[in-house]
């Protein structure tokens, strides 16, 4: 199926091109949803409803860039709203937790840390730096994030989200900067406990 | 190179385009400093961190059950399958309505004064093709029985 005969049918709500998209995209959004949350899991979840949106707001796809780069920017959309209301929700729990002061608590609502060979969580890395970089301005983390995780080129972060080359080039730099920053301390410190 | 050179030139220098001369230097300080090359070992985990999560594939059945969901949101209503005999049973339950409206327009009209006899009558008619036939659609016909009465 053709880009164009694929748009022809989500407009038809063709079964087969549903199928077709999904079996098409499906890794692209996952995938990239998952950068950004920080799990597969939840970018699992969520790409049902990225699905939901591609193919209820496709009659809105000016075709000026590829399906692909349009779908990448309501995944980024859709990844960067769940990521504000996981932290909405963790702002809960840390307030719930305050006033709670059962060790018990605690316990049932620390995951149990998987251990790699060197001895040191793997997911308690991976949450510290999904941590750092969800503490990133939001432009800087999003071309972080497709550059050094997706793999995109400048040029298709820039067209992703509709901004200049150099513009990109500047995001990522100072991303990096601030990554360093934030990181760098604490995985050297973590490295020595 | 200090220390702060160090890490003001540590983005090049990690990804390789720091100049030639400064490289050398940047390496040279990186040997004698354990803080600098503590830094350069836990950025170098971050960089293997994220190549594991890059190397992480969704699960094999993800695919199925978006569009399980998909299904779910843009369901067409199916066609209810309806038993063979209800089928051929319709258009004669709708040809004995037709027939029964008129028989009750017809007696309503000649109603005036008349006692209510044939009008029961009809009601047992229908109470008979109702049995007979299986028809629960008589309803309406029902209600303007009762109006009538
Ligand atoms: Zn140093």
């Amino acid at each position: 199926m053709t880009e164009p005969e694929l748009i022809k049918g989500i407009l038809q709500r063709d079964h087969r091109a549903f199928e077709c998209l999904v079996n098409r995209y499906q890794k692209q959004v996952i995938k990239t949803a998952s950068y950004f949350l920080g799990n597969m899991e939840d970018a699992e979840d969520l790409s049902q409803e990225i699905f939901i949106d591609i193919i209820y707001s496709i009659n809105s796809f000016k075709q000026n860039s590829s399906l692909s780069t349009w779908i990448y920017r309501i995944t980024v959309n859709k990844s960067l709203n769940m990521v504000k209301k996981q932290q909405r929700r963790g702002i809960m729990v840390r307030l719930e937790s305050l006033f709670s002061h059962s060790a018990e608590h605690h316990t049932r609502h620390d995951p149990e840390p998987s251990i790699s060979p060197d001895g040191v969580a793997e997911q308690e890395k991976r949450q510290l730096l999904h941590a750092a970089i969800n503490r990133l301005p939001e432009n800087q983390r999003i071309a972080f994030v497709l550059h050094k995780f997706d793999d995109q080129s400048y040029k298709q972060i820039a067209e992703i989200m509709k901004t200049g080359l150099p513009a990109v080039e500047s995001l990522i730099h100072r991303a990096k900067l601030n990554l360093q920053q934030k990181l760098m301390y604490q995985f050297s410190e973590y490295k020595k406990t | 190179m200090e220390c702060s050179q160090f890490k003001a030139n540590l983005i090049d220098f990690r990804q390789g385009t720091l100049e030639e001369e400064l490289h050398r230097s940047a390496n040279l300080h990186l040997s004698s400093c354990p803080s600098c090359s503590r830094l350069m070992k836990g950025l170098d985990e971050v960089d293997e961190l994220i190549e594991r999560e890059k190397a992480l594939d969704p699960g094999p059945f993800v695919a199925t059950r978006i569009l399980q969901r998909i299904d779910r949101e843009f369901e067409t209503p199916v066609a209810i399958k309806t038993p063979g005999w209800i089928r051929v049973l319709q258009p004669v339950a709708v040809a004995l309505a037709l027939i029964c409206g008129i028989l009750i327009g017809s007696n309503a009209s000649k109603s005036d004064g008349v006692p209510a006899d044939n009008l029961a009558k009809t009601t047992d008619n229908i109470e008979f093709l109702r049995s007979n036939l299986y028809i629960s659609d008589f309803m309406d016909e029902d209600k303007v029985l009762d109006l009538n009465k």
